[in-house]
């Protein structure tokens, strides 16, 4: 059955019309194609001193694997701060599959104290294969990467990219530290959200006033793909290159305060000491995790002392201050405090330690009753 | 504690039906009692190709040949072939598809196979049985389910590992097409694709489902695959041509079963008439639960099949009142049917098998192939709207070689009049057909934009794709317009942020649900349990039914509990219940205009002028009934206040000469047209394999469009999934069965079962229906 056109389009237009559109839809308007004449894709580099990015940790010496394990390293500790890549992305939709596109990718690397910043945006998708093929030669000469939640996004995305256009596995990420959840467990407790963006305002003190909300780089891609005008990119490659900044100067800051608290100097944000306490004590690095504890519990309010407490006790008795441990569970106690779970666990522990709840805690809690 | 499940007299079934069958007073409600006899079995060895290994696993077994029709699908897939397996329910037809993937798997370790089901449960059988089946071989053969309930861990090693992935067309719409990148193992090793239940996808389903393989076939040939299809269906008139226009290539059919039968007893049932002048029957409903009762008494396990949610709770609570606790376990008869949530279905599954469940009520959920051990008898309470349905239902019983029995129950609607009184129509020959019209634009474009996502489409002369419809490239380039798509180097590219398949259903057309939640633990806040306890959802109705089955004060049936519908939030398609008692049901009205926008074709049968064409149908819910359980008497009403809800669709009309009424009383025009209307309504599915309610009716005096008195009967489905187009070709046969069932039917004046009950549209409308049809 063969329509006419004019009758097949009146009937797309009933069908299609009933489809919810997107919310930023407003945005789309007529194809025109301007006769602005781009290369398929292209390469911006820019170079940027090393000094002027005030960076602590990162680019000096050697990184101390001790202080990567910390930086949500996945795969072996990179030999040195110049094999790191960092990358971040930026594509034609948020939910990921194989129709969303990756249009730019920008990277980082350190070289002869330079950050080179390379930028591979793609100007027609119809060039897509020869696009990551240059990027495989980008991406191919390094074995290591660092991304803000890179492993749940961008580097499934450029997989499949890789996949669809070349069929080729990806090996940038042998090593990928992945600094979103470093961030969360240092910063989520004081500002809320650790978007990469409240982290430029709260932490690095370096807010953006003209910035493209993120939802609305799809359209603004789609926008230029029809009328090739450069100033709908600019503002999506300024983003980019803010991102990219920032990641390295976040991944300098969780750098300087791991390297802080074996120092002997936990961070000034007791939940963050805390959880900075929590991720020593994983690696085994338990001087530095007493520290933290420490601070945690001495400046923390009331529900950060009750929360450390017990690994703090624990802490305490492995370096053999026993009645220390046993007197600050044993007063939390006594207040009546915590949540049942807390309570249940911190009863398990006084009995270890080997007090007798039932005898100098009853007293005590007779006595805090009367008063 | 529990009580003890005691039946006080086991009766074999043997005796009970020697006893039913000689039973005067039982005997005046049959029409028909067909004794099936016992086949044997026609056995071929195995092929000499088939690998060693997998022969021994089967020997190891007890399987020293395969049935005729295994051998026979084996040899066809070998050489390459398409295949489509129909054979009765239990034949075997699992090792048609399971040997050739298994021995292609024992020889090459990289092939891979991709197992459809219609439903989550059927996977899940299937997954035990071949890995049953795998355990006893000497190879590694990893398979596993990828549905919904996959949990997130599991998957990458499914998507690597995985020999054979088991799921079902949802999941691949959504879960694995957009993501091909993550299957890239699968696809490039795709030796066979099993389409079990094909019967299944007809309809907007079906017709969803072509699609979805279209899109799984672009993304084979994009990773250098070209997979073998292997189709299983139950006995419907046209399974090679339904197979093709899944498979969109040829396939063989393979048809004669070589798998033994029990001995069967096939009853065909009549109520009684209970008024002569209304020539009203009594409810098969209540004639259902008496013979089931007699069997679940008697030790019987027996599964009774209805047409209807409501239907199914109905009959639920009046077993129920038949055996009362403490006397009878709780659990004695369970309700199951497509409102129930899984986790409910899958313990009620379980205690059928392991006889804790000694009866079950369901709708047609349970008639597709899942093993639930032998059920000894089926009581269907109305016919199920096909033929191959039927089949399949009276199938659940039986499924060893043992003596088993099948009672079908006529309701007083027109099809199961016809067919009660026409035992050959489902004892003979398949009548009914499968239809799917894969390229209807509503359905097709969804596809489309997901075939984008998925793969840029080629554009450039020459290399242009074609997916289904010819207008493949008008499709695209409207999209392209709309900025949907962007071309660039002859391709078209998807350029949307969107996710396409996200929130597209296979299964409706309307693509929303509405969701009902019990609020009746709102007021009666429970300590023990959060905020969550006291809301809870119990169902989901789709919208185009909602207006019908949840508008405010309907009683809704879930579990043989009543709620009543207290809200209707039609924006955010959510209906407040609460549970209530009342000895009453709720039936809703809708009206229905019509208007023709395209006339596809035109011709004359005899007085009569036939077409077929596009129209736009305006429906609104106006009044509820409510009628006593028991009794169905109209004991109030209220109006409803929804939407109108438009439909565009495809419809079957018939235009009646105008000489036929001239000099008739207006009002005799309306009544006859509306007799025959229902008459063909009523009879029309007997084609289509559908539910009546898949089809609309409509009548005018005047048409505007034909000028003359005129009958629509339009499809449901927006765009029409292909009955009115049948009904078209179809309407020689149709006419003279309503001609034969008009004649036959032994009411007076006129009955639901044919034209409609007398005493609601008048008293001459037999005889006005007659003076039309001549």
């Amino acid at each position: 059955m063969t329509t006419d056109l004019a009758a097949l389009r009146a009937k797309l237009d009933a069908i299609v019309a009933r489809d919810p559109k997107p919310a930023a839809s407003g945005l789309r308007e007529a194809p025109s194609r301007s006769d602005i004449s781009l290369a398929a894709f292209e390469t911006r580099e820019r170079r940027i001193d090393i000094g002027s990015l005030g960076l602590e940790v990162v680019g000096h010496g050697a990184p101390d694997p001790g202080v990567l394990v910390h930086l949500g390293l996945r795969g072996d500790p990179p030999r040195s701060w110049e094999d790191i890549l960092f990358l971040d992305t930026e594509t034609t939709g948020l939910s990921g599959g194989t129709g969303t596109y990756v249009f730019l990718l920008g990277t980082a690397h350190i070289e002869d104290g330079e950050l080179v910043l390379r930028q591979h945006l793609l100007n027609d998708l119809g060039a897509e294969r020869a696009f990551v093929r240059m990027l495989q030669g980008e991406l191919g000469r390094f074995r290591a990467c660092a991304s803000y939640n890179g492993k749940c996004f961008d580097l499934p995305l450029l997989r499949s990219r890789f996949v669809m256009a070349l069929r080729a596995e990806i090996t940038v990420d042998a090593s990928h530290l992945d600094l979103l959840h470093p961030a969360r467990r240092l910063w989520r407790g004081r500002f809320g959200s650790v978007t990469l963006r409240q982290i430029e305002e709260s932490v690095l003190d370096d807010g953006r006033v003209e910035d493209i909300p993120g939802e609305f780089i799809p359209d603004h891609y789609f926008r230029y793909l029809r009328a090739r005008d450069p100033t709908l990119i600019g503002p999506v490659l300024e983003h980019n290159r803010r991102d990219i900044v920032s990641l390295i100067r976040v991944t300098d800051r969780v750098a300087s305060a791991v390297v802080a608290a074996r120092a002997g100097r936990a961070p000034d944000h007791p939940p963050a000491a805390l959880a900075l306490a929590r991720a020593f004590d994983r690696a085994k690095e338990h001087e530095a995790a007493f520290g933290c504890y420490e601070s945690a519990y001495v400046e923390g309010d009331l529900e950060t002392r009750i929360r450390a407490a017990l690994p703090y006790a624990r802490a305490l008795e492995k370096r053999g201050q026993v009645e220390r441990a046993l007197s600050l569970v044993e007063t939390l106690f006594a207040l009546g405090l915590g949540t049942p779970t807390w309570r249940a666990s911190a009863e398990a522990r006084l009995r270890r330690l080997g007090a007798r709840p039932s005898g100098r805690l009853a007293a005590r809690r007779r006595a805090t009753t009367a008063t | 504690m529990r009580t003890p499940v005691r039946f006080p007299a086991r009766t074999s079934l043997e005796q009970i039906l020697d006893t039913l069958e000689h039973d005067p007073a039982f005997a005046e409600l049959v029409t028909h009692w067909e004794r099936l006899p016992a086949k044997p079995a026609r056995f071929a060895p195995f092929p000499e190709w088939l690998d060693g290994r997998v022969a021994h696993a089967l020997r190891r077994r007890g399987i020293e040949q395969l049935y005729t029709h295994q051998a026979a699908a084996l040899e066809r897939t070998r050489a390459g072939k398409n295949v489509v397996v129909v054979t009765p329910t239990a034949s075997g037809k699992t090792l048609c598809y399971d040997l050739p993937v298994l021995d292609a798997i024992a020889k090459d370790g990289s092939a891979r196979a991709l197992y459809l089901f219609p439903t989550k449960a059927l996977a899940q059988d299937q997954l035990a049985e071949l890995q049953r089946l795998s355990a006893d071989i000497d190879i590694e053969l990893k398979t596993f389910t990828y549905d919904g309930d996959t949990p997130p861990a599991a998957r990458a090693a499914i998507r690597s590992a995985g020999h054979v992935v088991i799921t079902n067309p949802d999941m691949l719409h959504t879960g694995i097409l957009p993501h091909h990148t993550k299957w890239v193992k699968l696809f490039e090793n795709l030796r066979f694709v099993v389409l079990d239940e094909l019967h299944t996808y007809r309809g907007v389903f079906g017709s969803n489902v072509a699609n979805v393989l279209r899109r799984l076939r672009r993304i084979c040939r994009f990773y250098g695959s070209d997979p073998i299809f292997i189709c299983t269906s139950a006995t419907i008139a046209n399974p090679e041509e339904l197979a093709r226009r899944h498979v969109e290539a040829d396939v063989v059919l393979v048809d004669e079963s070589g798998a033994p039968r029990g001995e069967k007893v096939l009853a065909f049932i009549q109520p009684p008439v209970v008024n002569l002048q209304l020539g009203i029957r009594k409810s098969a409903l209540l004639v259902g639960r008496d013979i089931a009762a007699m069997l679940l008494a008697s030790g019987v396990q027996t599964i009774a099949f209805t047409k209807s949610r409501v239907q199914t709770e109905l009959l639920l609570t009046y077993l129920r009142a038949r055996f009362p606790s403490p006397q009878w376990p709780p659990d004695l008869v369970r309700g199951y049917r497509s409102g129930y949530l899984p986790s409910e279905r899958r313990a009620i599954e379980r205690g059928l098998r392991d006889g804790t469940v000694r009866g079950v009520v369901s709708t047609n959920a349970l008639e597709l192939g899942i093993d639930l051990g032998a059920l000894q008898a089926a009581v269907l309470v109305g016919y199920p709207g096909s033929v191959a349905s039927t089949w399949q239902q009276m199938g659940r019983s039986g499924r060893r070689e043992e003596l088993s029995a099948a009672f079908l129950v006529a309701t007083s609607s027109p099809t199961d009049q016809y067919v009660i009184q026409h035992p050959e129509f489902v004892l003979g020959r398949a009548p009914e057909s499968g239809l799917v019209n894969p390229d209807n634009l509503h359905i097709l474009v969804g596809h489309l934009k997901c075939g984008a996502f998925e793969l840029p489409f080629e554009t450039a002369s020459g290399k242009a794709e074609r997916f289904g419809t010819e207008d493949t490239a008008g499709v695209l380039a409207y999209l392209a317009e709309q900025g949907i798509l962007h071309e660039a180097e002859g391709r078209y590219h998807w350029s949307d942020r969107a996710f396409p398949a996200q929130g597209m259903s296979l299964r409706t057309a309307s693509n929303d649900n509405v969701v009902i939640i019990d609020t009746s633990g709102r007021d009666a806040p429970n300590p023990h349990k959060g905020n969550d306890a006291r809301e809870r959802v119990i169902g989901e109705v789709d919208r185009f039914a909602a207006p019908v089955l949840v508008h405010e004060q309907a009683i809704y049936l879930h579990e043989s509990r009543q709620y009543q519908v207290e809200r209707l939030d039609w924006e955010n398609a959510k209906a407040y219940v609460t549970e209530v008692k009342v000895d009453y049901y709720t039936d809703a009205d809708l009206a229905v205009r019509i208007r023709v926008l395209d006339e596809f074709s035109r011709s004359a049968v005899g007085r009569f002028d036939r077409a077929h064409g596009e129209v736009l149908v305006s429906a609104l819910p106006t009044i509820f009934k409510k009628l006593t359980m028991f009794t169905h008497e109209n004991v109030g009403w209220g109006r409803i206040h929804l939407p109108e809800q438009e439909l565009q669709t495809t419809s079957f009309w018939l235009a009646l000469p105008e000489a036929t009424v001239r000099g008739w009383p207006k009002e005799r025009v309306e009544i006859a047209l509306a007799g025959l209307g229902n008459l063909l309504h009523g009879l029309a599915p007997l084609f289509l394999m559908c539910d009546p309610h898949d089809l609309g009716l409509a009548v005018e005096a005047r048409s505007p469009h034909t000028e003359r008195p005129s009958v629509f009967l339009f499809d449901m489905t927006p765009g029409g999934v292909g009955f009115s187009e049948r009904l078209f070709r179809s309407l020689d046969p149709l006419l003279q069965r309503a001609r034969e069932h008009l004649r036959s039917c032994p009411c007076g004046d006129g009955c639901p079962a044919c034209v409609g009950p007398a005493y609601a549209l008048g008293r001459d409308v037999r005889s006005a229906v007659a003076g039309l049809l001549g």
